[in-house]
């Protein structure tokens, strides 16, 4: 049999696998504080003690784009988003530290500021805890300032979110969509320089008509790969024939 | 099956409940003492089907995986408890709370609910109660011949009665708040019951301890906006149509290989 049919085949395959990260991009463009992800190609010779001829495809996800997603207005105090660089750290279901972008905070019965998704935000000291209060006001640092119940007037200085901001390149996507440190990296150190915006969300930076784009590009690539395997089908066809008895 | 059409289906449906959300909304811009609902959309688990740093070769290896996200879920919607705007009616009976807090109804089946809708009316025994019939807690009786009721800002409501100099107290208006009013669970009616999340009443007296005030004569309208609302609805329908896109081209693509191959 060609050889050429497996070749194609797996063409088809990771292009489908590539189609998958598109459409989950697409999926996600409404969704505060996503980060798009990359699909890339990678040809991927074969090893071994033949002639080199063969170099299957294989498409693999070399990094998260970290660019910034619009900024929408909600007016919600407890609504934040990040300005420029920067991320916001959250305690993750394992309890170890992890990043998002994703501002829309609430507080539980217990007083825990939580992200939308429910994930504790961490402050100076541990998750954020907050006593009763009649209006939150955070910062453009960070800081988190209430009118407790029944105090009248004042605004008083309860916490403040931490807020890192480490090189992008030892950051990445866990498979929760929280984004976490690479192993080895250093530990991330709160960045006074990370600016809040209280009262907007940040959007998804999904670039809608480039993901579209690139799904329908990878979708006519799919079809050159099955014309292939259907031309090789044909090639062997042709050859067979050749050496049919009649 | 092709993966990518399970994925946009997650954006799909996701997108319907959101829709759902914004006309609800929408379809409530008139409702007194209605509070909007945000729905929450969060990505959903990514598979790993190649972790970054296999081995391509037993010396070298590959700088990164392949981890697939499997598409996006709405983890809730949340009650948005900002101020509706004040409009003024003249009603003696109409209440608005200008701040925190919510009005107490006392449901038929004995359990309280909560509410922001202050539209009163007085029954055939002279209680306070909603549109629908439920009474407010704690129960005020008008007696008949009152003219004048004056509701405070405090909650105290007081009238004249007819021939009589003296203002006479009929009743305190008490409003509760919660630590997390957006984990109240509506009802219906206008109304919210305590839940888990939204942790016990607090009951105090109007205007003291950060609580809001009562403004009579007023109605809070609903806080929903409706060029934002609009808006929304514009991105969903498109963030839909993108989706729709994506599972017509996976459609495409699985049937050009069963036709070709």
């Amino acid at each position: 049999m060609d050889k050429a049919l497996y070749i194609a085949m797996t063409g088809a395959k990771q292009n489908m696998f590539a189609q998958r990260a598109h459409s989950n991009n697409l999926a996600n463009v409404n969704t505060t504080g996503f980060k798009e992800d990359f699909a890339q190609a990678r040809s991927m010779p074969v090893y071994g003690e033949h002639f080199p001829t063969r170099a299957y495809s294989m498409t693999e996800r070399p990094g998260t784009s970290f660019e910034q997603g619009p900024l929408q207005e909600t007016g919600n105090n407890l609504d934040i988003a990040l300005k420029g660089d920067g991320w916001i750290a959250v305690e993750s279901p394992s309890g170890e530290e992890a990043y998002t972008r994703a501002g829309d905070l609430q507080i539980d019965v217990n007083g825990m500021l939580r992200t939308g998704a429910g994930m504790p935000v961490l402050g100076e000291g541990g998750p954020i805890a907050l006593p009763p209060a009649s209006s939150v006001e955070i910062g453009s640092d960070g800081t988190i300032s209430i009118l407790p119940l029944g105090a009248g007037v004042g605004l008083a200085q309860v916490d403040r979110i931490r807020l890192v901001n480490p090189d992008p390149k030892d950051l990445e996507k866990g498979d929760d969509g929280l984004i976490r440190l690479k192993d080895g990296a250093l530990a991330a150190e709160v960045d006074d320089s990370v600016q809040v915006e209280s009262g907007f969300l940040e959007g998804s930076n999904v670039n809608s008509v480039a993901s579209l784009t690139e799904i329908l590009s990878l979708s006519r690539q799919y079809e050159l790969q099955v014309k292939l395997m259907s031309q090789a089908d044909q090639n062997s066809e042709a050859s067979a024939r050749l050496l049919q008895f009649s | 099956m092709h993966p990518a059409l399970y994925v946009s289906q997650t954006g799909l449906s996701a997108q319907d409940t959101k829709l759902t959300t914004i006309s609800n909304n929408l379809a409530n811009v008139g409702t007194i003492g209605f509070k909007r609902d945000d729905a929450v959309f969060q990505d959903l688990l990514y598979q790993i089907k190649r972790d970054p740093g296999a081995l391509s070769s037993q010396d070298s290896q590959l700088p990164s995986g392949l981890q697939l996200g499997t598409g996006v879920r709405v983890v809730g919607t949340t009650k948005q408890f900002s101020q509706g705007s004040m409009q003024m009616t003249e009603r003696p009976l109409d209440l608005a709370i200008e701040g925190r807090g919510l009005l107490q109804i006392a449901l038929p089946d004995g359990t309280t609910a909560y509410t922001r809708d202050g539209q009163f009316q007085v029954d055939s025994d002279g209680q306070i109660v909603t549109a629908n019939g439920h009474l407010l807690e704690p129960a005020i009786t008008i007696p008949e011949g009152i003219s004048q009721l004056t509701i405070g800002s405090d909650g105290v409501v007081s009238g004249t009665q007819a021939g009589e100099p003296d203002l006479q107290q009929l009743g305190q208006i008490d409003l509760v708040d919660f630590i997390n009013p957006q984990g109240l669970k509506a009802i219906g009616n206008n109304l919210f019951r305590e839940t888990e999340a939204s942790g016990d009443p607090i009951t105090g007296t109007p205007g003291l301890d950060g609580m809001g005030s009562l403004n009579q004569g007023m109605l809070e309208t609903s806080n929903v906006e409706v060029v934002t609302e609009l808006v929304n609805m514009i991105t969903t329908q498109r963030a839909y149509e993108m989706n729709s896109k994506v599972v017509s081209t996976a459609d495409q693509m699985l049937q050009f290989i069963s036709q070709n191959l």
